[in-house]
């Protein structure tokens, strides 16, 4: 098996965490901190450690405002976060043809 | 990486992109447009005196009728302002989610309005749809945002304790109450929810930008 398309995939990507983030933000315009948190099942903390993560590589924005004067934290993918998260499919791909080929 | 573990990740991502994907078209006005639809057909109802079961079934049947193709109208229209198919997989969720539900309230009235020569059956109509449409809101719900689930609940629980207060009170509901609370739950509460999103949206997207 040529372990090249495995050498390339993304590490930030990668993390169960961050991959479940990046996926949900990729099929929708934006998502709140709580529609994830509930959704993915992770504590506040956690969340917060993993969207930090992703946000100084660039590849989500996060923006603050206020709904029904309550504070809104919501989440979305950038043009370099949807460019990595389909580099990172088109490997994932490879490694499953890769192995799929006689 | 081996290859089923990378299809295993595919499969996980495919999930969750399918999951997030919710419905966010058009609920505002679609649920204003019901909730003026049910107030006009419950003034009709109550001007006109519809108070045969057949005459009542008819009228408000009708009018989900006419909700329902607005409602796709509205979904549509908006859907081609935004350059984005009808069909989207979160519409199809949607509309595989409402579809028994309603099948089955449309059923149960007609069922129902066939059987009214038999007794009096504008209360059981009411409970019906108020039933059925809870449930039809509570399982699209599940692929839409902003608290639809919670609007389902609101009229289940309706049903429930006008079943419970008219079996405690012990007397029969008129076709007339039977067109007010039509009004009430399928009239002015879509137009609150309808009015709710309106201004919370509007007012999210002011403070976003």
């Amino acid at each position: 098996m040529n372990p090249e398309p495995f050498l390339h995939l993304d590490r930030l990507i990668h993390e169960k965490g961050r991959l479940a983030i990046m996926s949900m933000l990729a099929a929708t315009p934006e998502l709140s901190f709580t529609e994830l948190r509930d959704t993915l099942e992770m504590t506040d903390g956690n969340l917060t450690t993993h969207l930090r993560a992703l946000q100084q590589e660039g590849y989500i924005a996060v923006a603050k405002s206020y709904q029904n004067n309550r504070p809104l934290t919501t989440c979305s993918l950038t043009l370099a976060g949807r460019k990595a998260f389909a580099e990172y499919i088109n490997l994932l791909e490879q490694i499953v043809r890769q192995n799929k080929s006689p | 990486m081996n290859s089923n573990l990378a299809e295993e990740h595919l499969q996980t991502i495919r999930l969750l992109m399918e999951r997030s994907a919710l419905y966010r078209r058009a609920l505002a006005p679609i649920m204003l447009v019901a909730g003026i639809l049910g107030v006009v057909a419950a003034a009709i109802g109550l001007r006109f005196h519809v108070e045969s079961a057949k005459a009542f079934a008819g009228l408000w049947m009708g009018t989900a009728c006419v909700a329902l193709t607005l409602a796709f109208v509205l979904a549509r229209r908006q859907a081609l302002k935004d350059h984005e198919p009808f069909w989207s997989p979160p519409t199809c969720r949607v509309a595989q989610a409402l579809f028994p539900p309603l099948l089955c309230g449309l059923f149960a009235g007609g069922l129902l309005a066939l059987m009214a020569d038999s007794w009096g059956v504008d209360f059981p109509m009411l409970l019906a749809w108020l039933l059925f449409y809870g449930c039809a809101l509570h399982a699209a719900g599940f692929f839409m945002a902003r608290g639809i689930k919670w609007f389902g609940w609101i009229f289940i629980a309706g049903a429930v304790l006008l079943m419970i207060s008219i079996h405690a009170a012990g007397y029969e509901i008129t076709p007339w109450a039977a067109n007010w609370l039509m009004g009430f739950f399928f009239g002015l509460l879509h137009l609150g929810y309808g009015g709710y999103l309106y201004f919370t949206e509007n007012s999210r997207n002011r403070s976003a930008a």
